[in-house]
C-alpha cells in the first residue's frame, strides 16, 4: 500500500488496455494524453511524452518494424514499464496493437510490471462493424485489396495470409483474452463492449470512464484526435488510388499525403455517403461467429462493462458494395481529393519558397563578407596551392597552426 | 496424434533443448503430464528453428543457453502469430495448429533474423580504422557505386586519406547500370534496410527515376564542382590514380551475395528496434565485413526490368555527355551488360541456411581479424 497526492492510501494497480483496434481507442488515448497532469493529481499515471508513446512501446515489446517509425521505439517498452513500476497509484497503459502480442510477449509484459495488481482491459465491438472497419484501416495503410477479396481472406480458416493472420490476432476476442488473461483471475479481466449503433454517443466514454476510474474527474474531453471512418465511395476511391501509388510512394510520404491529407482530412468529411456494411452471407457468418464467442465469454466470468449482447451486431441492412462503385459515384470524392492535394501542393510550394528565400539571404550575406580585396587575394593563393601536393601540405600545416584542422 | 499430447509436447521441447532433432510428427513419448499448470509452449516457428539448429550443430554438445534463447525469441514483424502444435488440445480460437516441419523458411527467418540481430548488437560495432590525415593527400569526394564507395572510404581513411577537404575532385564510380542498381540495393540492406529487391526495382521503374546514388549525373551535380574537378570513372583499373594512391585491394569491389543481402535486410529492421538510429550504420557495416560467405551470386536485374534499365542507362549516358565531365574509361560501359540473371533474388531456404550457420557458428563474431 502506498500513499497518494492527498495522503490517502492507494493501491498499486496497472490497467493494461490491449485492444481492439477500431473501438474508440484513439479518442481515449488522446484524452488520457492531454490530461496527464490532472490524472497525476488523482494518483493516475498515463506516462507518455508524445501521443504515440504507448504505440512505440508496443512496437518495441513485439519487435514490430512499422514503416520506419520503429526506430523511434528503441527501449520504449522498458522505459514505460519502469515508470509504471515506480508509480505509487494506478497506471494506465493503452494501445490497441497490444492485442496482437504472442503468449511469450504477454509473459514478458506482465513480468516487467512488477508486483502491482494487473488488470487487463479489452474494448470490443461486434464483428459486423469491425470487419468493414478493418478493411478500411487496411486501405488507409496502403492496401489495395478489394472488399470481396478481403472478406474471402479473413474467412480462410487457415489464416495463411498476412492480412488474415493480423486481423484475427487483433480481433478474435476470446483468443486475445486467452493470451492476455489466462494468468489472471477473471475478475481482473475487463471486457468493455461498444454500444450498438445509434446509442447515446456518450455511452462508450461512460464505460471507459468507469473502468479506468475517470468518473468525476474534470477532464478536457474535447475530441482532438480521432480515427474517422470513410463512406463507401471514399474508401473505394482510396483503394483505387492505392493501386496506382502504393508501389511508387514510400511510407514516409504516404502517411502525410494520403492517409492524413486525403483520408483523414478530406475524404472522411463525406458524412452523407453510404456507410460500409457486410454483404448478406458475410453478415450471417459474422453473427454466427459472434454468437459462439459470446457463449464462450459468458462462461469465463470476466467483468463485462456493457453487455455481451452488444457483440452480436446489428440486423442486416442495405449493402453498398465498394467493389462496384461507379465512376459517377467516385467523381465527387475524386474532385475533393484533387483540390486537397493542390492546396497541400501550394502550401508546400510556399514552404519551399520561404526556404529558398532564407538560403538566398544567407548566400548574399556570405558573398558580401567575401567581397573584399584581401579575401580575393587569399582565395587566389589557396586555390594555387591546392593544385600541388606540396602546396596542399603547406596549407595543411598552416591550417593546423591556426587550429582549423584536427589531425 | 493420440495420447496426452501436452505432456508429449513438453517432453519434445525438452528433447530439443537437449539437442534433439526428432520431428514433432515422429515424437513417440506419451508420459503423464506434470502436476500443475501446463507449461507455456513456444510457437511452432521457434521449435522448428531450434530443431534445424540442432541438426546444423550435428554432434556438438547441447547448448541449453542457445536453445532457451531460440525458444524465447519473438518473430520479427507482421506475419503469423506463434503457431500451436498440431495434435495438442485447442480452445478453438487462435491460429490453426501446424506440424512444425511444414512451417516455411520465410516464417523461420522471422525468428532467426532476430537471433542474428541480437548477436550483432551484443558484439557491437568494429572500430573504424583511421590514421592521421596526410596533408599532401589528393582531396576527393566519392559518389556512385555504394558498395565500392563504402569500401574505398574506409580503406583510404585507414591510409590517412579521408574523403573530403577543400575543393575535392568529385569521383563518380560508374558501372553497368544493372550492376549499379544491384549494388545500391545490396548496400542499402547493409545500412538501414530496404524493401525487397523486386519491390525496390519496381518502385524506381514505375517512377521512371533512378535512386540518388545510382544517378551519377545528379550525384555529381549535388556537389557543385567545377568541371575539371570531376572524374567519371568506369575503368576501375585506373581508379587508384584518381584517388592519389598506387593501388587498391580488389576485395573492395566484392559484392555480397543475394542471401547475405536479404539476411542483412531483415537484420537491419530488427537492429533498428534495438539501438538508436545513429548506431545502426556502424553495426550493419560490421555485419557486412563479418558475414560468412556462402558463394551465392549477388542479386541480378530480372528480365522484365531490363528494357527500363537499358533506357535509363542511355539517358544517364546522354546527361553525362552533355555535362562534359572528364571520363576515365568509356561511358558506353554504363550500359547494362550482364545476361538476364538466373538469380534475381534470394531464396528463403538459402537465407535461412546462412542465418542458422551464423547462429550455430560464432566464428563471425569471435574472429579478431576483420576482412576488408
Amino acid at each position: 500500500m502506498a500513499y497518494g497526492e492527498a495522503g490517502a492510501a492507494v493501491s498499486r494497480k496497472v490497467l493494461l488496455h490491449v485492444g481492439c483496434p477500431k473501438t474508440g481507442t484513439s479518442y481515449l488515448q488522446d484524452v488520457l494524453f492531454r490530461n496527464q497532469s490532472l490524472l497525476r493529481e488523482h494518483d493516475l499515471l498515463y506516462a507518455a511524452d508524445r501521443f504515440d508513446a504507448h504505440f512505440l512501446a508496443a512496437l518495441d515489446l513485439m519487435t514490430l518494424p512499422w514503416g520506419g517509425i520503429e526506430t523511434e521505439a528503441v527501449g520504449a517498452w522498458d522505459r514505460l514499464a519502469a515508470q509504471v513500476r515506480e508509480w505509487h497509484g494506478t497506471a494506465i497503459i493503452s494501445h490497441e496493437i497490444f492485442a496482437r502480442a504472442t503468449p511469450t510477449q504477454v509473459r514478458r509484459a506482465l513480468d516487467s510490471l512488477g508486483d502491482a495488481e494487473v488488470h487487463v482491459v479489452l474494448s470490443a465491438r461486434d464483428l459486423v462493424r469491425q470487419v468493414p472497419a478493418e478493411w478500411q484501416e487496411n486501405v488507409k495503410h496502403r492496401s489495395h485489396i478489394t472488399y470481396a477479396r478481403f472478406l474471402e481472406t479473413i474467412r480462410d480458416p487457415a489464416r495463411e495470409s498476412r492480412i488474415g493472420s493480423w486481423f484475427w490476432a487483433v480481433q478474435e476476442v476470446p483468443d486475445i483474452l486467452d493470451r492476455w488473461g489466462s494468468s489472471l483471475p477473471p475478475e481482473r479481466v475487463h471486457l468493455v463492449t461498444l454500444p450498438p449503433s445509434g446509442s447515446d454517443r456518450g455511452e462508450l466514454w461512460r464505460r471507459f470512464s468507469r473502468i479506468f476510474g475517470l468518473d468525476a474527474l474534470p477532464l478536457d474531453l474535447t475530441a482532438e484526435r480521432e480515427n474517422p471512418s470513410l463512406g463507401v465511395p471514399e474508401t473505394s476511391l482510396l483503394r483505387t488510388i492505392n493501386e496506382r501509388v502504393t508501389s511508387i510512394i514510400a511510407p514516409p510520404d504516404y502517411r502525410p499525403l494520403v492517409r492524413e491529407v486525403l483520408a483523414h482530412q478530406t475524404l472522411s468529411r463525406g458524412v452523407a455517403s453510404a456507410r460500409l456494411g457486410l454483404p448478406p452471407d458475410a453478415h450471417a457468418w459474422a453473427r454466427d461467429l459472434s454468437r459462439s464467442w459470446t457463449a464462450v465469454l459468458a462462461e469465463r466470468g470476466y467483468d463485462v462493462v456493457g453487455s455481451l449482447d452488444d457483440l452480436l451486431g446489428p440486423e442486416p441492412g442495405p449493402f453498398a458494395d465498394p467493389d462496384t462503385t461507379t465512376a459517377a459515384e467516385l467523381l465527387a470524392p475524386a474532385l475533393d481529393a484533387i483540390s486537397a492535394l493542390l492546396v497541400e501542393g501550394a502550401r508546400l510550394r510556399a514552404v519551399e519558397e520561404r526556404l529558398h528565400e532564407e538560403l538566398r539571404e544567407a548566400r548574399e550575406e556570405r558573398d558580401h563578407a567575401r567581397a573584399t580585396p584581401s579575401y580575393r587575394v587569399r582565395r587566389k593563393v589557396v586555390t594555387t596551392l591546392e593544385d600541388s601536393p606540396a602546396g596542399r601540405g603547406t596549407l595543411d600545416a598552416y591550417r593546423r597552426a591556426k587550429g582549423r584542422i584536427r589531425g | 496424434m493420440t495420447g496426452d499430447s501436452s505432456a508429449s509436447a513438453a517432453g519434445w521441447v525438452e528433447h530439443l533443448r537437449q539437442g534433439g532433432t526428432t520431428p514433432w510428427s515422429a515424437w513417440p513419448d506419451r508420459t503423464a503430464p506434470a502436476p500443475g499448470a501446463a507449461p507455456l509452449l513456444p510457437g511452432a516457428q521457434q521449435l522448428e528453428l531450434l530443431r534445424r539448429i540442432n541438426l546444423a550443430r550435428g554432434s556438438a554438445a547441447p547448448d541449453q543457453g542457445l536453445a532457451d534463447r531460440v525458444l524465447a525469441t519473438t518473430a520479427a514483424g507482421r506475419g503469423k502469430a506463434d503457431l500451436p502444435l498440431l495434435g495438442l488440445p485447442t480452445t478453438g480460437f487462435g491460429p490453426a495448429p501446424v506440424d512444425p516441419a511444414t512451417v516455411g523458411a520465410h516464417e523461420l527467418l522471422r525468428v532467426a533474423s532476430v537471433l542474428v540481430a541480437d548477436d550483432l548488437v551484443a558484439l557491437g560495432a568494429d572500430p573504424a580504422p583511421a590514421r592521421w590525415a596526410r596533408p599532401w593527400r589528393r582531396r576527393f569526394r566519392l559518389v556512385g557505386d555504394p558498395v565500392l564507395a563504402t569500401g574505398l572510404r574506409e580503406h583510404l581513411r585507414g591510409l590517412g586519406r579521408p574523403e573530403g577537404g577543400p575543393r575535392p575532385h568529385v569521383v563518380a564510380l560508374g558501372a553497368p547500370l544493372d550492376e549499379l542498381l544491384a549494388r545500391t540495393w545490396t548496400q542499402r540492406c547493409f545500412e538501414h534496410g530496404s524493401k525487397p529487391w523486386a519491390e525496390w526495382l519496381r518502385f524506381w521503374r514505375e517512377r521512371d527515376q533512378l535512386p540518388a546514388r545510382v544517378d551519377l549525373a545528379d550525384s555529381v551535380r549535388r556537389w557543385h564542382p567545377r568541371r575539371p574537378l570531376v572524374r567519371v570513372v568506369t575503368d576501375h583499373d585506373r581508379l587508384p590514380r584518381e584517388l592519389g594512391v598506387r593501388s587498391l585491394p580488389s576485395s573492395l569491389a566484392r559484392v555480397p551475395g543475394a542471401d547475405q543481402a536479404e539476411l542483412a535486410r531483415r537484420v537491419a529492421a530488427v537492429v533498428g528496434l534495438r539501438v538508436p538510429t545513429a548506431e545502426r550504420p556502424s553495426l550493419m557495416r560490421t555485419l557486412q565485413r563479418r558475414i560468412p560467405d556462402s558463394g551465392v551470386a549477388p542479386v541480378g536485374v530480372p528480365a522484365r526490368e531490363r528494357d527500363w534499365v537499358a533506357s535509363s542507362a542511355a539517358r544517364m549516358t546522354r546527361q553525362l555527355t552533355r555535362a562534359g565531365y572528364p571520363v576515365v574509361g568509356d561511358l558506353a560501359d554504363l550500359a547494362p551488360r550482364s545476361a538476364p540473371a538466373a538469380v534475381t533474388g534470394a531464396d528463403d531456404e538459402q537465407v535461412l541456411d546462412l542465418a542458422i550457420r551464423m547462429v550455430v557458428d560464432p566464428a563471425w563474431r569471435t574472429e579478431r581479424q576483420v576482412r576488408q
